[in-house]
């Protein structure tokens, strides 16, 4: 099932729950808020245009109705059997958010330990090939890192993802949650959910949100260097979810060029940024711009490395990226293989390893 | 060549001053220990005179997030635009990356004069 010549680890897969889902992961009182009361969270974002499915491929729909990634066995068909995936990461759909949740860190916690078991039971103890995202309420560092005591220590989950909302990370009252992650041999994965890069509002079109999602991964990647999270948890590395990866060599040029002038500020961090980048920031591909071969080998020469990328599909979302389709033609095969699949297993510690025959 | 390039009581420590080397516009700073240092006056970044900056001192690389040790006062050399640190008693090796550094001149002192040579 698995093609072996790709050995594809997809880190960027979304599975979607219902919160009709959730009810029998969720302890009174909050069950009653979804049953009784039709309580849902407060997702604004206020496009549903912009491809013919709204933001999910068409054809990703289950063919009984139900939205895109919310079935198993239809992800399986559409998407690992079809690529041949050796491994996919769950990003998750569901997200409780800071911004999503107007501060009611009850709920929130408590959705975010329904979602993990139902993920842990529905999806990763249901296929070998996937792998989870530990969901938190980070906004509260407390009830988080609870949350990660209690799943962190599954085998399949492999990091802890957290939104790129109206929080910076990198604040150090955030911190007990890397500490925990550190302890678990967990990763951070970082996503966007509604990240405010249009002075905190929306824009008037999507493609203006959307073209400028780099911007709100700038300035997590930013915050969480300069905020020293690297120096002080040596151990911990981040995944940089659908934000793509060609903002990199601006982003690194210009943390070293303001390092130079501003050390001062941060005596803690005694690594040019980029050189942390590096060490302990990964990038998804996804969405990838159209580019030349030569355009594509030019932004890791700037870089300075090929090994801090991973690709990712991002299925089922509309701008999903193909395997076979999303690169520049003509790649070479080492090239091809750190992207597909070895950035992600170095990345990853919880990802089995290679078999000596592979 | 060996040329005076100022007396010793024209500085205190941790002040510096312009002066000249052959044809070369240099500063010379006084450090907090009371010796001389020369460097050519002008930032290795975008050509700033360096003796319009300041010595000072800086926050010490610290292992604790948030703590700011401002130690070596007197010893810090900064440039006047874009505050990029220098450290005149390590070569004038820049702060943030040693790699770097500003031009420094050999110097000693002798009969209350002090000297620049190479």
């Amino acid at each position: 099932m698995t093609n072996p010549k790709l050995h594809l680890i997809d880190t960027d897969i979304h599975e979607r729950v219902q919160y009709s889902q959730l009810l029998p992961y969720l302890p009174q009182p909050y069950r009653r808020y979804i049953e009784d009361c039709s309580w849902i969270q407060e997702k604004h974002m206020p496009f549903t245009q912009p491809a013919v499915a709204g933001v999910d491929r068409a054809d990703a729909v289950v063919p009984d109705g139900r939205p895109a990634g919310s079935d198993l066995p239809f992800m399986q068909s559409q998407l690992l059997d079809e690529i041949g995936h050796e491994f996919g990461i769950l990003t998750g759909a569901l997200d409780p958010s800071p911004s999503s949740m107007h501060g009611w860190y009850e709920m929130a916690t408590a959705l975010a330990s329904a979602y993990n078991d139902w993920q842990i039971e529905h999806w990763l103890e249901k296929d070998e090939r996937l792998y989870g995202s530990v969901h938190i309420a980070a906004q509260d560092p407390q009830g988080a890192v609870k949350e990660i005591e209690r799943v962190g220590s599954h085998k399949k989950m492999v990091q802890i993802l957290l939104p790129i909302d109206d929080k910076l990370w990198g604040d150090p009252y955030y911190h007990p949650i890397f500490e925990a992650a550190e302890k678990h041999d967990l990763m951070i994965g970082m996503h966007h959910n509604e990240p405010p890069v249009h002075y905190g509002k929306w824009p008037r079109y999507f493609i203006e949100w959307h073209t400028l999602i780099p911007v709100a991964h700038m300035t997590m990647v930013t915050n969480m260097v300069f905020n020293g999270v690297f120096e002080k948890f040596p151990k911990l590395k981040m995944m940089m979810i659908e934000g793509g990866f060609t903002y990199v060599p601006f982003l690194m040029r210009k943390m070293d060029q303001q390092y130079r002038d501003l050390r001062h500020e941060v005596p803690w961090i005694k690594r040019m940024p980029s050189d942390i980048i590096r060490k302990h920031i990964c990038f998804t591909t996804q969405p990838l711009e159209e580019m030349t071969k030569k355009e594509f080998l030019q932004t890791f020469e700037h870089m300075g490395t090929d090994e801090i990328v991973s690709f990712s599909t991002d299925y089922p979302h509309w701008d999903y990226d193909s395997p076979y389709e999303a690169l520049p033609k003509g790649l070479d095969e080492g090239l091809q293989r750190k992207l597909f699949s070895e950035n992600a297993r170095n990345f990853y510690p919880k990802l089995p390893q290679l078999k000596e025959e592979e | 060549m060996e040329e005076v390039v100022c007396r010793t009581e024209d500085l205190q420590p941790g002040e510096m001053m312009e002066s000249r080397f052959g044809k070369h516009e240099i500063v010379v700073c006084r450090a907090s220990d009371g010796h001389y240092y020369a460097f050519l006056n002008r930032c290795i970044h975008q050509g700033a005179p360096l003796s319009k900056g300041k010595l000072c001192g800086a926050p010490e690389p610290t292992d604790n997030l948030g703590e700011y040790k401002f130690e070596r006062d007197g010893d810090i050399l900064r440039c006047p635009w874009h505050g990029r640190e220098f450290d005149i008693r390590n070569k004038g090796c820049m702060l943030a990356n040693e790699k770097f550094k500003i031009k420094n001149f050999k110097v000693m002192e002798k009969n209350d004069e002090v000297i620049v040579y190479k």
